[in-house]
Formats: structure tokens, sequence, C-alpha cells
């Protein structure tokens, strides 16, 4: 197997504070890989450094093999690399429509993102119902729609996925995870942050486990969803 | 007030409300998208005034480093209204580079920039005092080619008499905005730019070089606010020299907070309410022409302190 993306070494600091210490991580092509641990333990510190909305103190990101630490953000959608970021960031004073065809910006194939338009509303058919819908006046799990199908609509390898789950009832969850293992089906490598660690184990094939600032555990994701340590402290 | 005399004031106030409007937007722009307003906005209306005066063939007077210079050939005022523009917009930029972008990649307070944005106005109006002298220039008559001085809109008994250049005014403010309104509201980069000042962070996600766009908005910005200083400066003079942007960049400050600091369409009412209300303002009273317009400012802000088109504070998040 190829590796998509590689993390050697990687520390970021925010002023004082050291939010991630020489990380290592990698993911093959194809992968889910998910990152969980507690809060403020740098889960969206590493999606941000990858998508480069935070310059790292140290270490290098390749992606394709080639480094991408120094990118500027947005080259690195052009590239491939999809980030749905925490808290959804839609553009609320936008419409449905126009934050799809924004997440496109990079492309210049307008039949191609005709039809992965026609392709999201397919994979959430609620946002083809609501297309000339104010982003801002969308529900919250409706909002976590928009944030994924706009990721896509860049048409990526690699998708950041920054809990998607986060503040959603449980029927929308398990939609939202329905269409996480169609994309994975579909080709896209995705990372993920979750909150929701069963989930996310049951979702993916490998997991890292972070903890403030540092890797702590890394395996197979099937295996450690019955190691005891992992039960203990993530599943409750 | 009789009707022909209203018409005439109404027909002055749509055409000083325009201009105030194209100011206003490129004044609300910068702030829409860095969310600092920049001082420096009423420099480059007097600069827009002084290249459109020298590029349409006037000298420079007899104070100055430049005393006398004119250009060795002249445009038509046009082609010197939409060159000089230019130039505001490319002197925009270049405020940016020097004023606004070092202080952003440093995140600084944004009330630094705000006072560096200060900086920048008063070294523009300091150095054209220094090459132009600080005398009041006027445009040449013959400007407008053969169009005639005034028009007459009514009848042979009941005129109703309006400056040509206040038509033209009137026409170049409306056809920018409705330039602006397309461009910014329907196409593929107004809708970047719509991205960059709802959320930079997330534009960049999506592909948008948020930078680009800042310099974009600083050049159409100065582009709009040296066209308003031109047209102010081709229809009465440019008053009080290298000062003469300082009061219109008050008036604009005021405009774009009743209009809703950061909203376009706010902008453009605004000043069409402002320039409006000078209008009314009885000749008696007419050297209280700002104080006026700022009263009216003031009690439009008690009702509504978020602006005439702001959204209020109160937003669902
Ligand atoms: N912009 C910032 N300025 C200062 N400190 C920050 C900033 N962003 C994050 N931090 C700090 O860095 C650490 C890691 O934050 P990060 O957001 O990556 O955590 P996280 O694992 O995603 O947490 P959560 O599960 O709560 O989302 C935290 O201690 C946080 O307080
Ligand atoms: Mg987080």
């Amino acid at each position: 197997m190829q590796k998509l993306l590689e993390i050697q070494n990687l520390s970021v600091n925010y002023g004082a504070i050291q939010a991630l210490q020489a990380i290592d991580l990698f993911i093959n092509e194809g992968e889910i890989v998910t990152l969980i641990g507690a809060n403020g333990a740098g889960k969206s510190t590493t999606l941000k450094a990858i998508s480069r909305l935070v310059n790292p103190v140290g270490g290098r990101i390749f992606y394709q093999g080639q480094d991408v630490t120094r990118m500027a953000a947005h080259q690195v959608v052009r590239s491939g690399i999809a980030h749905s970021p925490e808290g959804r960031r839609v553009l609320t004073r936008q419409t449905v429509l126009t934050n799809l065809e924004l997440g496109a910006y990079g492309r210049s194939d307008r039949l191609g993102i005709k039809a992965d338009l026609e392709k999201q509303f397919l994979t959430f058919p609620r946002l083809g119902e609501r297309r000339q819908q104010l982003a801002g006046t969308l529900s919250g799990g409706e909002q976590q729609m928009l944030a994924i199908a706009r990721a896509l609509m860049s048409r990526p390898k690699l998708l950041l996925l920054d809990e998607p789950s986060l503040g959603l009832a449980p029927q929308i969850v398990l939609e939202i995870f329905a269409v996480i293992r169609q994309l994975h089906q579909q080709g896209v490598t995705i990372l993920l942050v979750e909150q929701n660690a069963n989930l996310a184990l049951q979702t993916a094939n490998r997991v890292y486990i972070l903890e403030a600032g540092q890797l702590t555990l890394t395996g197979n994701a099937a295996e450690l969803l019955t190691d005891e340590r992992v039960r203990q402290a993530y599943l409750g | 007030m009789d009707i022909t005399l209203f018409l005439q004031q109404f027909l002055n106030g749509l055409s000083i409300g325009s201009v105030y409007a194209i100011f206003a937007v490129g004044y609300t722009l910068v702030f829409s998208i860095l969310g600092i307003i920049n001082f420096a906005h009423g420099a480059v209306f007097t600069l827009g005034a002084y290249f459109t005066y020298f590029l349409s063939g006037g000298a420079v007077g007899t104070n100055g480093l430049l005393a006398n210079l004119a250009l060795p050939f002249q445009f038509s005022f046009a082609i010197a209204l939409l060159l000089g523009s230019i130039l505001s917009g490319l002197s925009a930029i270049a405020i940016e580079r020097l004023a606004f972008r070092p202080l952003r990649l440093k995140g600084a307070d944004p009330l630094l920039t705000l006072v560096s944005s200060l900086g920048a106005a008063l070294v523009i109006v300091n150095v054209l005092q220094y090459l132009v002298g600080a005398e009041i220039y006027t445009f040449s008559e013959g400007i407008y080619g053969d169009l005639p001085a005034s028009i007459n809109l009514g009848t042979a008994e009941r005129p109703i008499m309006i400056r040509t250049v206040q038509i033209i005014i009137f026409g170049v403010s409306a056809v920018m905005v409705g330039i602006l309104t397309y461009g910014i509201g329907f196409t593929r980069m107004g809708k970047a730019l719509q991205a960059v000042a709802e959320d930079a962070t997330t534009a960049s996600l999506l592909g948008i070089d948020p930078e680009r766009f800042i310099t974009l908005t600083f050049f159409v910005s100065g582009f709009l606010g040296g066209m308003a200083g031109a047209l102010v400066g081709s229809s009465v003079s440019i008053a009080s020299g290298p000062y003469f942007g300082i009061a219109y960049g008050l008036k604009g400050l005021g405009v774009i907070v009743l209009g809703g600091l950061g909203n376009i369409p706010g902008a453009i009412v605004g000043g069409m309410v402002i320039g409006l209300a000078e209008a009314f303002v009885p000749t008696d009273f007419s050297g209280y022409k700002d104080a006026i317009a700022f009263a009216i400012l003031f009690v439009m802000l008690l009702v509504r302190p978020q602006g005439l088109l702001g959204r209020s504070r109160i937003q669902k998040v």
C-alpha cells in the first residue's frame, strides 16, 4: 500500500502552549484513519497543520511524496486535500448552492462540477431540497452535511473530517457515518477526528490516540476496540 | 416650497447623494473584508481629484515643487476620469501594502491598523501639499466638451434647471453601483469575495486566496473613492487643496455607520439619505450642512444602532 500522507516529527505551538509535540503519523491510500483523544489533546490542530491553517514550528508533512509543509492553505485544497472543519463553518450568508459552488472554487471543469453537485444532492437529498436556502438557517445536522458536501466538491483524494458528530442527534450521526463509509467505498481516503470513540473505532481501519499533544497509542481499530486501556479511557 | 424648487433640490440631492454612495461603498468594502475602517480613504478621494485634474490637462499652481507643470498632452474628461480612478485604485493597493499588510501578517490589533491608516492619510496629504501646494484647483470650463453647462428639464414657463455635471455625476455613480452590485452578487469572483468577507479562514480552505481578494478590494475601493473625488472636484473645484478629502472622509464615515458597517446596500442608501437631506437644508442654514447631516445621523442611530440595513447584533449562531 502507498502512503498518501506522512507526518514526521510535527510540532505546533500557540504562543507558549505546545499543542503538538513531535508527532508521527501516516495514512495509506484508501484508508479511514481516526484520531481520538480528550478535549484539548491537539486533534483539530493536527488537521489544521495539514490544511495549513497553522504553521508548524518543526517537522514535515508529505502528501503524495511531496513536501507540503510550507504550502499556502488555498493551494493545499487544489492539490487534493479537503478539510471539513470543526464547528462546520458553513458560509451562513450564502445559499446552500453557493456554498457548494465555492467548494469547487479551485476547479475549472464546469461539467465535472455540475455532475458533482448532482452527486451531493443524491447523497444528501435534504441539501437538494434546500439548495436556495441560506446556509445559516439550516439545522445543525444539515449544516454538517453541507460542510462535508462542500469539502467533497473539490474532489479530494484525502478528506479531513473534524468531529462530524458534534452536537447532533443519534439518528443524524448514524446517517453521517453511513455517508462516511460510502465515501470510503468510493475510494476517498479519510482522516476522521472524533469524540465519539466507539463509532470512530467501528468505522476506521486504523487509530491514533493523542494525549496532551503527544501520540500515545496507535494500531488496528478492531483490535483497539477490545483493548482494556482504550475501553477504560475512551469508551467508558 | 413650490414644486419646481422642490424638484430642483431633489435632483441636486440625488446627484450629491449618489457620489456619497460610491465613496461610501468603497469605504465600507474594506471594512467588510478586514473589519477595519480605512482612514486613508478620504486621502484617496483627494488623489482621484488631482489625478483626473492633471490627466484632463490641468496645470499645477504656482506653489509646490511641481509648480506650473502640466502634461504635454490632455485626455478627454471621460478618459481622464477612468485613468484617474485606476491610479487611485493602485494608490489604495500601495496603502494596503504599506499600512495594512505588514501589521495584518503580524496579527496586530486592528486598532493599530486604524492608526497606521490615519498615518498614511497624513503622509499623502503632506506629500501632495509639498508637490502641488495648498491652493484651490478648479477644473477648466470646457472640460465636458460641447455639452451645455445646464439643461432645462421643465418648460419655458416653469424651468427646472439642472447642471450637466450633476447629471454626469448621477449617471456615472449609478453605473458604478450597477456594475458593483452585479459583480459582487452574481459572479464567481464576487461570491468568493463575500466568502472572504464572512470568514477568510474558511474561504482559504475552499481554495480561495484571501490575500488576492484583499488586494482586489482595495483596488475597487480606491477606484470608487478616487472617482468620487474627481466627480466632486470637477463639479465644485478641488477646494481646500490637499485637505479636500478630509471633510468627505468624515461624512463618508457617517454614511457607512448609518448604512450599517460593512453593508454595501446600506452604504448606497445611507449616501442617498445624507445627500437628499443636505439638499433640503434651507439656504439660510447652508453653512451648517455638515452639522445637520451628523445630527440626522445621530438621531437615526439612536433608533437603529446597527444602522439602516445592518444586521441586528443579536444573531442566531
Ligand atoms: N488559536 C489558539 N490559540 C491558543 N491556543 C490554542 C489555539 N487553538 C488551540 N489552542 C490550544 O491548543 C490545544 C489543542 O487544541 P485543539 O483544538 O487542537 O484540541 P482538540 O483536540 O481538537 O480539542 P477538542 O476535542 O476540544 O476539539 C488546546 O490546549 C487549546 O487550548
Ligand atoms: Mg477540536
